[in-house]
């Protein structure tokens, strides 16, 4: 079965991290966030959310950050996300300044939001979790032999930074696991999970449905 | 009959405070994200934002009695309050906010307190009716559905 990245695939799941020290912004981020049926995780402190992704660079697939946080600039944040876990990064700011948005696209980010972000604005964001992982197995993954069709355009949604044997054995032992595993796929406190292979499932899940 | 001229009254009212200019779109947004497993979810946002931002307005009357006035931490501060404001969806005060930020561009001390005192007034104000709003939709019971207002 080959999967195309056809716009009815539903990213259930997509791991988002979001970073506001305001209070209220970041319940309602949130709150939109869940309502998309991602998994959310919260923070008010830049310090906070490196931490979290150095920790474990595959835990989430996307980042969303105000640009003006006290504990940090939210420009550096994003330069040490990309260079260090190339995650695909967001910025939300309560000013629509041209000048801003621009210096937050060449400083890397993948998106300029302005807020209050709506609904419909975040429904559309993990198409650049796919875009980027796709652009990103252009430049790296010469060498993947794949297994299958699926394999072949699996390879795309897996993290860049992961070797290139560990993800073909990975996914096979997901494919096999992926009936017994089907129903572990809520929260993030699985530790025999992949979590991004959780959201790969219910992708291929989407795609076998139809 | 009761419930339903309660219904209306809650709607009434919600439809005076977007005319009136006090509340925009995104207050509607807020409601569209209620539901069963949420149900006072735009109350307590609006209750989250009330605390929140009672220590900004605290911030912003310090910096406010400085002179000269610190306009860089002024616009910080105002920054924030602004987003804060945007995200509940309070129309005045996210305006009234903008034009502070606007004084603090050109050095404006005076068009700053100004602003802030006519800011402040539109806080408190709309503080007072969502709660009024809040307590007349509760009485009405759950069926208050976002509705957008014409």
């Amino acid at each position: 079965m080959v999967m195309d990245d056809s716009t009815d695939l539903l990213p259930i799941g997509m791991r988002v991290l979001a970073v506001d020290d305001d209070p209220t912004c970041l319940k309602v981020l949130e709150t939109l966030l869940r309502r998309c049926e991602y998994h959310v995780t919260t923070t008010s402190q830049a310090i906070m959310a490196l931490n979290m992704l150095r920790e474990n660079k595959d835990k989430f697939d996307l980042v969303i950050s105000d640009v003006h946080i006290p504990d940090m600039d939210g420009f550096k944040l994003l330069e040490l996300v990309g260079l260090e876990m190339d995650l695909p990064v967001i910025m939300l700011s309560a000013y629509g300044d041209t000048k801003l948005a621009m210096k937050g696209i060449s400083h890397g980010a993948c998106d300029y939001l302005l807020k209050p972000v709506r609904l419909e604005e975040l429904k559309n964001i993990w198409q650049h979790v796919i875009r980027k992982k796709k652009s990103d197995s252009k430049g790296k993954n010469k060498t993947n032999k794949p297994d299958n069709a699926t394999s072949d355009s699996c390879s795309g949604l897996r993290s860049a930074g992961t070797e290139n044997s560990d993800e073909n054995g990975r996914l096979a032992k997901k494919r096999k696991d992926q009936d017994e595993d089907e129903d572990e796929v809520k929260e993030n406190g699985n530790d025999n999970e992949d979590p991004s292979a959780q959201m790969k499932m219910r992708l291929i899940e989407q795609v076998l449905k139809n | 009959m009761d419930r339903n001229n309660s219904r209306r009254q809650v709607a009434a009212m919600k439809q005076s405070l977007f005319d009136q200019g006090l509340l925009d779109e995104q207050f509607i947004q807020l409601e569209e994200l209620q539901d069963d497993a949420n149900p006072n979810f735009v109350e307590e946002i609006v209750t989250l934002y009330y605390r929140d931002s009672s220590r900004l307005i605290s911030n912003l009357e310090q910096t406010l009695e400085r002179n000269p006035l610190d306009f860089n931490k002024l616009d910080t501060i105002m920054h924030q309050f602004k987003g804060s404001s945007s995200s509940i969806g309070a129309k005045k005060v996210k305006a009234e906010s903008s034009l502070i930020r606007e004084y603090c561009r050109t050095g404006n001390a005076e068009g700053c307190r100004k602003s802030y005192q006519q800011m402040k007034k539109e806080y408190v104000a709309l503080r007072k009716k969502l709660e009024n709003y809040f307590q007349l939709a509760r009485q009405a019971g759950p069926l208050e559905r976002a509705c957008r207002p014409k």
